[in-house]
């Protein structure tokens, strides 16, 4: 390939960016683990001394645990009919000609592109005028909602690269629909359906925006819990409670790139 | 051979086809009414509610919206929020496309590496990485007591609570999704085009301009337009990292709605928001399809 300067200029820059996107990108978590370990009563980088005072205090506060077990509940059933959700509607549009089905397709992205605070207060008035603001149910209808999207595009990126001759092939060993469904659809997406269940969970789990709105005052869940700490105190169980959802986080991602290869998210 | 496989096939899945899909859209699409189409209708019929109260409003007038278009205030803080929402945009992309090519590009081994990088911070709860620049760039941040102790200042500088900063904590929060929906379009790309280009001695920067940029285009939309909505509607990081100096409309609706309680004015705050919105980034697509689909011939030639 001929180079000239301008090649070394692009090349040069290129490489400066990305170490300065990936040192920006992994920084915050680095200070956080790093201030959870220290000793002293104030939170400042560099920790001064090392101690494992903030995590006893974080695993022994009630305030805490409470909205930990709120966050994996919620994130555990919003994944759970996300995926049932999504997995039809992408079967179906994948599948079937209907009328309409750009317009499911497009209904299925639609939650990504309404602005959260828009999402937060329709929600939230729809909920109050239901009778069920500040509860676990209106909680999961909005993690439902938010995590849809990201379901849907994983499981139409697989469904793209799936050899529908192997199906053909059960068919004509007269094996029924529902078995094949079961017996090669299934295990043949387990690996997209993983990918998106995982992401779907991360998604909800640490959600922000749009929880803030549905579960203030009432059942809260671990980032609204943290939030609201950080707006009146400053102690560095903050780290230590954060540092606990960044090894949640990471253990689900290592499992989907051990099981499935990450490049399946979208 | 294949034909009757294949008709077959067709038959068996299909031997109720309206049944099938019925019952496979039907939940979806409920859901898709109950969590979405009724909260939007009726925050919008909440947006003309006279008074001020949280719920229980009737009648209605025009005051919630004629509030904000004749007090100047809202309209700059509209302003603002458009213009950082835009910059976040726009800086996403410079930074992100170098590292969405590298990562498309990269070898498996490097990529796997790479991507868990870029995918960590985007599952992170937004609070925890707000938390650790606030620890990183506060007063007795690690930065101010470096560069006192190298003796390059005397007094801690003051990062927080100005635009700039602010913009730097949206690029950096939902840069993930430039760098994910460019790279999965990239690497879709041939890189036997890429070769021929430069075998017709095109240097670097003419494969990217003429080659990968058009081809990648509609990744690029895709990551603008997302990176533009999150930052429309940002209020987390506006708060905690631009304290009251930095207004963004997102905060203005989550102060009306938690803590003033004037729901109908705060409901026709989120219909401006979701109106500009809508409308900037429709333009933006359509004024890039635009330019694309008038220069894409000459491309070919």
């Amino acid at each position: 390939m001929r180079s000239d300067l301008s090649d070394i200029v692009m090349a040069v820059s290129g490489k400066i960016v990305r170490f300065v996107v990936y040192a920006a990108l992994f920084a915050p978590v680095f200070i956080v683990i790093a201030t959870s370990f220290t000793a002293s009563a104030t939170l400042r980088f560099p920790p001064e001394g090392f101690s494992l005072r903030w995590y006893e205090a974080a695993l022994g506060s009630p305030q805490f645990m409470g909205a930990l077990w709120v966050s994996v509940r919620l994130a555990l059933a919003a994944t759970v009919i996300s995926l049932i959700l999504g997995f039809a509607a992408t079967f179906a549009a994948d599948r079937f000609e209907f009328p309409g089905r750009a317009a499911l397709r497009a209904l299925l992205l639609s939650p990504l592109v309404v602005p959260m605070v828009v999402l937060g207060l329709g929600l939230l008035q729809f909920l109050a005028w239901v009778g069920l603001a500040q509860t676990f149910w209106g909680l999961l209808l909005g993690h439902i909602l938010i995590t849809l999207p990201y379901v849907a595009r994983t499981l139409a990126a697989g469904t793209v690269l799936f050899d529908r001759r192997l199906e053909e092939a059960a068919m004509n060993l007269r094996a029924a629909p529902l078995t094949v469904l079961r017996r090669i659809t299934l295990p043949l997406l387990a690996p997209s359906i993983v990918a998106a269940g995982v992401f779907a969970f991360v998604t909800s789990f640490g959600n922000i925006t749009l929880s803030v709105f549905l579960s203030f005052g009432g059942e809260m869940t671990l980032p609204v819990q943290i939030y609201s700490y950080v707006e009146s105190n400053y102690t560095p169980i903050i780290a230590s409670v954060s540092t606990l959802v960044i090894v949640i986080t990471v253990i689900l991602l290592v499992s989907i790139e051990k099981l499935v290869g990450m490049e399946r998210l979208r | 051979m294949a034909s009757t496989t294949s008709r077959k096939t067709a038959e068996s899945w299909a031997f109720r086809p309206n049944l099938a899909v019925l019952a496979l859209v039907t939940p979806v699409v409920l859901f898709f009414v109950v969590a979405l189409v009724f909260p939007l209708s009726g925050l919008f019929r909440a947006s003309f509610f006279e008074g001020n109260r949280p719920y229980g409003g009737s009648g209605f007038t025009l005051d919630h919206y004629l509030r904000f278009l004749t007090d100047a205030y809202y309209g700059s803080v509209l302003l603002e929020t458009v213009i950082l929402a835009f910059a976040s945009a726009v800086f996403s992309l410079l930074v992100g496309f170098p590292v969405a090519y590298s990562i498309a590009r990269a070898e498996p081994r490097k990529r796997k590496l790479r991507m868990f990088l870029v995918v960590l911070p985007l599952t992170l709860s937004l609070v925890v990485v707000v938390f650790g620049w606030l620890v990183l760039l506060g007063g007795q941040g690690i930065v101010n007591t470096l560069l006192i102790r190298i003796g390059l200042i005397d007094e801690p500088l003051r990062f927080l609570f100005n635009q700039q900063v602010v913009v730097f904590v949206l690029v950096q929060q939902f840069l993930p999704f430039m760098i994910l929906s460019i790279m999965s379009v990239i690497s879709q790309i041939d890189p036997a085009l890429e070769q021929a280009a430069a075998n017709l001695r095109a240097n670097r920067f003419t494969v990217f301009r003429r080659v990968i940029i058009p081809m990648a285009m509609p990744g690029i939309l895709v990551g603008v337009t997302l990176v533009f909505i999150l930052s429309m509607s940002a209020f987390i990081a506006p708060r905690l990292i631009g304290g009251s100096r930095v207004q963004m409309i997102g905060n203005l609706i989550f102060e009306q709605v938690i803590v003033i309680l004037n729901w109908p004015f705060g409901a026709a705050m989120s219909f401006i928001v979701l109106t500009i919105t809508m409308l900037l980034t429709l333009s933006i697509n359509y004024f890039v399809a635009a330019r694309f689909a008038k220069r894409s011939p000459g491309n070919a030639q």
